[in-house]
């Protein structure tokens, strides 16, 4: 060997199968026999599958089975003539959608996130692109598509409002999403005493709207009654605790179908005889108490990781109990949880088909019900179910991608 | 009254007064009856074998844990099971520990400043100008903004003393601080450690520097299955101990 490689190690090149192309393929696929043997039999069975899959999708799959579904996949039999006597009702559930992109501008134009502004875009320029589906004018009105138009300037407005007003802190934009929540609400169900307000029956909510009214309102009432039932379950108080352990192991002991069967008698025992309940707001409830239990779990989970000299360390500088429990304790035992919460989200949301059970609507049972009372569409049964599968995976997916970014912001796994 | 009168006698003179204390883990007899007096400005340091009681000694003293008999008053205010009362010596009590426990989701700033603000209520400028002060005093003002596990041991407890230093306390508790730092970290803690008995600050620390203790400490007390067993000053203590299991203990670490 030369000299200077030894007075000079740090100027020696690695060796070639190391580096590039070929070092990656080395290092990744081949670098045994077994691993290349096993990356040609699953490399084989990728392509094979790629090919008839995509050969399917593009030549011999129907799809005009999803542009009959048209609107009904969104909003079930909202804007059915039954729903809506003698009054247009179309606009309600298109105002709502573009409070959200309203919203999710704002949530953009708080902290100029990358993921935030993608999200908001993405709602609002898919609301846009439905406008110009080729429907006729007579299935999707003027009004219609002009509606739909307008969650694009939704979203730089709520980004402005966010930005030079006094709207832009997060408790405020907290308090906005909240609003935004309940005014869809009320839009979509309307109000006895106005009259552009003409209440609409919750048996004709239906859709993928149906199913993302009950995950969010589900996912942001389970995490803070999951954090209650976790903190009470580790309470001092006996009362307290049993009381939090009771709840907890009923709801995690019992099938979701079955409570959602009981909530119709049950619920409304919970609650004041003359307030005034439905279907739709039972099956909130139970969906919610259900989640709130294994949330409630995978928070405990996280507060036993947490090393106990946390705690003492805080209590030691003079912090009282509460002020060490919401400050000190509950944010690393949630961030470190963040993929079980994530999970549980997901499952939230994939539960909500569940409310087919007790006879409503949601995305999946309206494709269901449409190909039983259109039995022309029966052969067609695959691509919609394909169709369905692919939305309810574009929400999930984009949940954990969302979780993946928020635990790179806190930097789990690093500190 | 008859401890209310010694109480008032002697809280001008003692600043930590542990009368027969008695703690018990289940049927383990932790500490069987400890008495020893703190006054301002003194350094204390506890030697021991492990399992001698001397952590738990330190750890009653700010209530982190709990003696089920005898007398602990701090600062004159008496160390019972009322919530107040723990609180209020707490805050004049900082405590440092072997593991650090820096919050590790806070940044140096958030973890110096926490107490302060949230404790004292002082406002935000004013905790981090104080907080600013502490990081130079210990030697790493320009990590104020990175998380503790970027951080080396040593620098970490700094910080940590740092942080109990910000509630301006009037005791200072140190549970063995540097046996879990590499050799090269412990000189710079104990630095720190150095500097602050040389301020005047009343310094309770249990530790197995012999060097440290020697050098800074006012009294040495030796402690071993529960008991006090030697209390001298460092000199007398470490050339001339009276007590056998003392100088047993001392034959063995020498």
């Amino acid at each position: 060997m030369a000299s200077p490689p030894l007075s000079q190690p740090e100027g020696m090149l690695p060796p070639r199968s190391e580096v590039g192309v070929i070092g990656w393929l080395h290092a990744n696929l081949f670098s045994s026999l077994f691993n290349s043997v096993l990356t040609l039999v699953s490399g084989a069975l990728l392509v094979t599958g790629l090919w008839f899959g995509l050969k399917w999708i593009f030549l011999a799959a129907d799809w005009t089975v999803i542009a009959e579904l048209g609107g009904r996949f969104l909003l079930g039999r909202y804007n059915t003539e039954a729903a809506c006597e003698g009054q247009n009702c179309f606009w309600r559930p298109q105002a709502a959608l573009i409070m959200v992109s309203l919203l999710l501008g704002a949530a953009w134009g708080l902290r100029g996130n990358r993921v935030a502004r993608t999200v908001a875009w993405l709602v609002a320029g898919v609301s846009a692109a439905f406008a110009f589906l080729p429907y006729s004018l007579e299935t999707m009105g003027l009004d219609v598509r002009i509606l739909l138009l307008l969650n694009l300037p939704a979203v730089p407005l709520g980004w402005a409002l966010a930005r030079y007003t006094p709207m832009g802190t997060g408790t405020r934009v907290t308090i906005l999403g909240v609003a935004i929540f309940f005014l869809t609400l009320i839009l979509l169900r309307g109000l006895p005493a106005v009259p552009f307000l003409q209440p609409v029956s919750v048996v004709y909510w239906g859709g993928l709207s149906l199913n993302l009214i009950l995950a969010v309102g589900g996912i942001t009432l389970s995490l803070p009654i999951g954090i209650a039932l976790a903190l009470g379950r580790r309470s001092n108080l006996p009362v307290v605790k049993v009381l939090c352990v009771f709840f907890i192991e009923v709801f995690r002991g019992v099938p979701l179908i079955t409570l959602l069967f009981m909530s119709q008698t049950l619920v409304p025992l919970a609650f004041p005889e003359d307030m005034p309940q439905n279907s739709l707001f039972r099956a909130a409830v139970v969906i919610t108490l259900f989640s709130s239990a294994y949330m409630a779990e995978n928070i405990r989970g996280g507060l036993q990781a947490l090393h106990p000299g946390q705690a003492e360390a805080a209590r030691a500088l003079g912090l009282p109990g509460w002020q060490t429990t919401m400050l000190i304790s509950l944010p690393q035992a949630i961030r470190n949880v963040i993929p079980a919460i994530v999970g549980q989200f997901i499952g939230l949301f994939k539960d909500t088909s569940l409310v087919y059970i007790i006879g409503m609507l949601d995305v999946v049972a309206i494709g269901r019900s449409f190909i039983q009372s259109n039995p022309e569409y029966l052969p067609s049964a695959r691509e919609l179910f394909v169709f369905l599968a692919a939305v309810f995976w574009i929400f999930t997916y984009g949940m954990s991608y969302i979780s993946g970014k928020v635990e790179d912001y806190l930097g789990v796994g690093r500190r | 009254m008859a401890v209310e009168e010694t109480t008032t006698g002697q809280e001008i003179e003692d600043i930590i007064i542990c009368r027969d204390v008695h703690k018990w883990y289940g049927s383990f007899h932790a500490l069987k009856g400890v008495s020893t007096t703190v006054k301002p400005g003194e350094v204390v340091v506890i030697l021991g074998p492990s399992g001698s009681g001397k952590s738990t000694l330190i750890r009653t003293i700010n209530h982190l844990e709990q003696h089920q008999r005898g007398d602990i008053i701090v600062d004159g205010i008496e160390l019972s099971g009322d919530i107040r009362n723990i609180d209020a010596i707490r805050r004049e009590v900082g405590m440092v520990f072997q593991s650090f426990n820096l919050f590790p989701h806070l940044t140096v700033m958030q973890n110096i400043t926490l107490a302060p603000t949230k404790v004292r209520h002082w406002s935000k400028s004013q905790a981090e100008e104080v907080a600013n002060e502490l990081l130079t005093r210990v030697g790493i003002p320009e990590q104020a903004s990175k998380f503790p596990a970027e951080l080396s041991g040593g620098q970490q407890q700094r910080v940590a003393i740092a942080r109990a230093l910000a509630m301006q306390p009037k005791v200072m508790l140190f549970d063995e601080p540097t046996s879990a730092l590499d050799p090269e970290m412990i000189k710079e803690v104990l630095d720190v450690m150095r500097e602050l008995a040389s301020t005047g600050m009343t310094m309770l620390t249990v530790t197995h520097e012999i060097g440290f203790a020697r050098e800074v400490a006012d009294r040495v007390i030796m402690m071993d299955e529960g008991n006090i067993v030697e209390e001298a000053e460092p000199n007398e203590f470490f050339t001339n101990p009276k007590n056998e299991r003392a100088q047993m203990f001392l034959s063995q670490i020498l």
